[in-house]
């Protein structure tokens, strides 16, 4: 309820305190058959997502993925959950023993949190689960996108602590990687949370998506959606922005010195975190658990009743796709090229969006002409574009110029002289016609020729 | 500033940090370790510590006669072994005097195009990989798979080939041979728009790349650096045009130096690809002589005891990674006694002392993986 | 013949011993059906071999789908170690190390002649014949190089072994730690030295490696 907009539209600002009040009501039961839900949910869906990544990758790959398994190889997950709860459990000697155990738990059960708001489906008590009717969230706060950023951020420690503690120097660059990665882009999520909370006037995720009721925020706010999509890539370090365990060049990063139980923990919260995002975009952006619309154009009841639940799971899953397509398509970025994404392009731009939203707003507030609104809007939009490609166009030109100027232009003949070493750089060259025209040269006595020119040069140098 | 040792490969010991690069890492960096002096992320002092690989095998070529070292020979490059071996049959042909049958000469010439193409395909593939993109190294190697079964038909070896006799080739193509090889060319050939446009294309890729680890002609030429990487400098030297051996000298209008002038890892990978396709061009104009080529024999009946009579002569051949040299130095024995070898990597990989100061631990991952080096050829 | 320095032996790692012994049988199936299909492999990549290693991961022959997950980061996380290529013996100490470095329960598979025995390299000073003089092997895979699809065997066999035996067994009579070679709880020392204390009438012939690697497969 901070952002000034709320203030002139008092009557949505009602709704969404009448909204919130049917949270908290269920008996303890329910909450905590809720909260297991919750832990289940994400859970099947990272066990599930852990196989389709394998699948998925390896089919762009020209591979067929894991077989043997189960059928079409569904339980490798699980069978590698059974073979890592039985490795031994190292603890590295030189580590900080109490960190070194602490920081898999706490990378863990944050990312967990996160699915306490989560809105499975509307909040207006439409389920009935043993005869209570209740909303399908566990719980919703006045202040919820807040409590999922907050919890996100803990779950980073996990992986600074990890480097830290484990007392040596890869996973140390890794964790310290992965801390510069988490603020820069925290920073370009939040504000692009902003834009979203100036359209839905409150901060409660099922106000947000009821508030989507017309429009997913996807469509009004395309740039806020990419800038969200770029920075969850980050924050989950995932590729193309897997800097914290760059296999190439840091080996595991921050894991390197984990196995058994605790580098399941820290594979379980990549994956977790990787759905709590998930769901984070679908619920901010796409719409939660509505459905698509051509679905509900002829279908009345898809937002109703238990389905919401579908639609929430197959967005979710999109989502997980589009994680999956990254990795196996894209290189990895290099940690300053990532770090200069963050800030010098992730952060204006999503600033600058902000005070244009900010502005439509106002604008509306005020009563203007939708029209002249989107005029004024697409003008500056352009603008900036434009600008930006030119700024960008004469930052690449000055780059180039000193290489070109820098590079040689007469063409160095290493042939020319000193048989078995060529001339030094800067030594002249004799003008020795060490070369016969390509006339001459015939393919039966090739290797005579260069026999005897070799014999010659031997000849010459004794 | 501190100093932080950090080992890269399985070779580290001591109080250093014992760490592989990733295990689907292309083990031709396996065990070449590094010793980087890092200044935060930035390298300021590195020094390959080359050794691990050492297989003794200039030693052992003394105690193997001149059919057995071919075998040896082709190892030490595992990449290019059919060229490694062409390198030992020309210089004891050399000092035999013996001359090559023409059919031998250009199946020579094409089995060592398509044995570029395998190795380029492998850098081509692990490149990408080293830079986190995992896909294309797949892609590389359906197409090396298909090269392999073409040489594998011809030879029994799908990396090792042993074909190489001294006086020609263990034995005919196969009958029919020149079809599927053909066909095999032009499947490749058609597929290779993934790495022109997919990986070449990509812009992180080329983000990470361009103007990375820029190798001046001056460093080329002070540390012999060769092959595609000094072209990628402007160095513009390739055996197979300025000192024609095999049949390169009728190739000359479909041989085609792919040079830069860049220097930079981007250079070095265009280079790569560039010359990939004119290998495949060179196999094909190979295949049309071949083709045109009277029958006839494909070697030299040899004597029961081979010795090469007393002398030295240097052989070299444009390996695909660069400049392979024998020096062979034989007193009349049926071994030599001594066979130096001049091998591409060990040079090339000489100038990562100068390349790697100043640049950051992620491009030194770059840099490294666009050195294109065999760690067996280093160490030999 | 050790070439590294007698490192401080570590205890062994009972506790994990003892939570499959004390499983039911049934229990114990279902974990070693876990265990089998779950191999993360740790490539000793050193020459030629890792080469067809390589293609034997790619998308012909594709390890993968039997469960053989290359994408384990480092030794920490990897349950198998397949040494493929010629051994050095400036090599050696690191391929001990990194031995053991990885958690039990751990496999190795040699692949190739030069880390089987040495291969071509039989008679080079510089090295070692045969990687089982350093580790313990589980599965040799012979050829130079082999061919992916002996590789793909070579895995077959491990998965196997690896549903026939038990944890509790496997660490039960290795806990008096592992003697001399450092080569890890599994054979015994004594099963790996006997053969050559006691050669064979007959002229015994270079029988180091080859006798050596009976016991070793057999013996676990």
């Amino acid at each position: 309820m901070i952002t000034p907009a709320v203030s002139s539209l008092p009557a949505v600002q009602g709704l969404a305190a009448e909204n919130l009040g049917v949270f908290g009501r269920d008996p303890w039961w329910l909450i905590i058959v809720k909260a297991i839900f919750c832990f289940a949910f994400a859970m099947l869906t990272v066990l599930f997502s852990i196989v389709w990544e394998r699948k998925v990758v390896a089919w762009m790959q020209l591979r067929i993925g894991p077989n043997r398994h189960g059928p079409w190889g569904m339980l490798q997950s699980l069978a590698d959950g059974v073979k890592l709860m039985l490795k031994e459990d190292l603890v590295v000697k030189g580590a900080d023993k109490v960190v070194y155990i602490l920081a898999p738990i706490v990378a863990t059960i944050p990312a967990f949190m996160a699915f306490a708001v989560i809105p499975f489906g509307p909040a207006n008590n439409e389920i009935s689960i043993f005869g209570t009717r209740t909303p399908m969230q566990l719980t919703d706060l006045p202040v919820g996108v807040l409590y999922i950023l907050a919890v996100a951020s803990v779950g980073i420690y996990g992986v600074v602590l990890a480097g830290w503690s484990s007392g040596s120097t890869y996973p140390l660059l890794g964790g310290l990687r992965s801390t510069a990665q988490m603020i820069s882009y925290e920073i370009a999520m939040g504000i692009s949370f902003a834009a979203v909370f100036l359209y839905s006037h409150s901060m409660s995720t099922s106000q947000i998506v009821a508030t989507q009721h017309d429009k997913w925020y996807v469509v009004l706010l395309p740039v806020s959606f990419i800038v969200y999509i770029v920075s969850m890539v980050g924050e989950t370090n995932r590729a193309p922005f897997d800097l914290p365990e760059a296999e190439g060049e840091l080996v595991g990063g921050f894991n390197t010195e984990y196995s058994s139980i605790k580098f399941a923990l820290f594979m379980l919260a990549e994956y977790v975190n990787m759905v709590t995002v998930s769901a984070i975009a679908t619920t901010l952006f796409l719409g939660g658990w509505r459905a698509p619309w051509p679905i509900t154009a002829f279908w009345a009841g898809a937002n109703h009743g238990w389905w919401p639940l579908l639609w929430i799971t197959i967005k979710i899953q999109l989502l997980l796709f589009f994680f999956i397509w990254l990795r196996g398509t894209l290189p990895r970025m290099r940690y300053d090229q990532f770090m200069k994404l963050g800030w010098k392009v992730l952060i204006p731009v999503s600033m600058v969006w902000l005070m244009l939203v900010a502005t439509v707003r106002a604008l509306r507030n005020e009563n203007y002409d939708f029209q002249r609104i989107v005029l004024y809007v697409g003008g500056g939009v352009l603008a900036l574009l434009l600008l930006s490609l030119v700024v960008d166009v004469f930052r690449d030109r000055g780059r180039r110029e000193p290489a070109e100027s820098g590079a040689p232009g007469d063409r160095f003949d290493p042939m020319a002289g000193g048989f078995p070493v060529p001339p030094r750089p800067g030594q002249t060259l004799p003008p020795v016609p060490r070369r016969r025209p390509r006339g001459e040269r015939q393919l039966v006595n090739a290797t005579d020729t260069a026999e005897t020119a070799d014999k010659e040069q031997e000849g010459d140098n004794a | 500033m501190t100093e932080t040792t950090v080992g890269i490969g399985g070779a580290a010991e001591g109080t250093d940090m014992v760490l592989n690069i990733g295990p689907q890492h292309p083990s031709t960096h396996g065990v070449l370790r590094l010793r980087l002096i890092l200044d935060g992320e930035r390298i300021s002092h590195a020094e390959p510590v080359i050794g691990y690989m050492h297989r003794g095998a200039e030693k052992l070529f003394e105690a193997r006669d001149y059919r057995q070292i071919i075998m040896l020979a082709n190892r030490h490059d595992w990449l290019s072994a059919f060229s490694n071996e062409l390198g030992v049959v020309i210089a004891v042909e050399r000092m035999l005097g013996m001359e090559v049958p023409e059919r031998a000469v250009w199946t020579r010439t094409l089995l060592a195009e398509l044995n570029r193409v395998l190795n380029h395909l492998m850098f081509l593939g692990s490149y990408p990989l080293e830079l986190g993109g995992i896909t294309p190294v797949f892609y590389a190697f359906r197409e090396r798979e298909e090269l392999q079964n073409i040489l594998e038909e011809v030879s029994g070896g799908r990396m090792h080939y042993m074909f190489n006799r001294v006086g020609g080739l263990k034995e005919d193509l196969p009958n029919g041979w020149l079809g599927r090889a053909r066909e095999a060319v032009a499947d490749v050939r058609s597929r290779m728009d993934v790495f022109d446009r997919l990986v070449l294309g990509n812009e992180i890729f080329r983000g990470r790349t361009r103007g990375v680890g820029v190798l001046t002609p001056q460093t080329v030429h002070a540390y012999g650096v060769s092959g595609p990487i000094a072209r990628a400098s402007g160095v513009d030297f390739d055996l197979r045009r300025d000192e024609p051996y095999l049949a390169y000298g009728e190739l000359q209008d479909t041989l085609n130096v792919a040079t830069r002038t860049e220097g930079d890892c981007l250079a070095r990978f265009e280079c790569l690809l560039e010359q990939t396709h004119n290998s495949l061009d060179l196999a094909d104009a190979c295949l049309d002589r071949i083709a045109e080529l009277p029958p006839g024999p494909i070697n030299q009946r040899l004597p029961k005891v081979l010795k090469a009579p007393e002398g030295h002569t240097y052989a070299w051949t444009e390996n695909p990674l660069g400049i392979n040299g024998y020096y062979l130095v034989s007193k009349g024995d049926k071994t030599p006694y001594r066979l130096k070898l001049r091998s591409a990597s060990y040079n090339n990989i000489q100038a990562l002392t100068e390349l790697l100061p100043g640049t950051l631990v992620a491009d030194m991952v770059a840099i490294l993986g666009s050195m294109f080096f065999v760690v067996g050829d280093i160490d030999k | 013949m050790d070439v590294t320095p007698q490192p401080q032996l570590l205890p062994e790692p009972r506790r994990l011993g003892t939570l499959a012994r004390l499983a039911p049988e049934p229990m114990k199936v279902v974990l070693n059906w876990g265990r089998r299909y779950s191999l993360w492999v740790f490539n000793f990549g050193l020459a030629c071999c890792a080469i067809e290693f390589i293609a034997a991961s790619m998308a012909r022959h594709d390890f993968i789908r039997l469960g053989v997950i290359p994408f384990a980061p480092g030794p920490r996380q990897a349950d198998l170690m397949i040494v493929s290529g010629t051994v050095t013996d400036k090599m050696a100490p690191a391929v001990k190390r990194l031995y053991e470095q990885m958690p039990e329960p751990k496999y190795v598979i040699s692949f190739g002649a030069c880390s089987n025995c040495g291969g071509p390299y039989w008679d080079s000073y510089s090295v070692t014949k045969g990687v089982d003089q350093i580790i313990p092997v589980d599965v040799y895979v012979p050829g130079c190089p082999p061919r992916p699809e002996a590789l793909l065997q070579g895995i077959l066999k491990l998965q196997e072994k690896i549903a026939r035996e038990s944890l509790g067994e496997r660490y039960a009579d290795g806990s008096g730690a592992a003697g001399g070679n450092g080569a890890g709880p599994h054979p015994s020392p004594a099963a790996l030295t006997s053969a050559l204390v006691t050669p064979p009438p007959a002229p015994a012939a270079d029988a180091g490696p080859a006798d050596a690697s009976a016991p070793g497969e057999g013996g676990r």
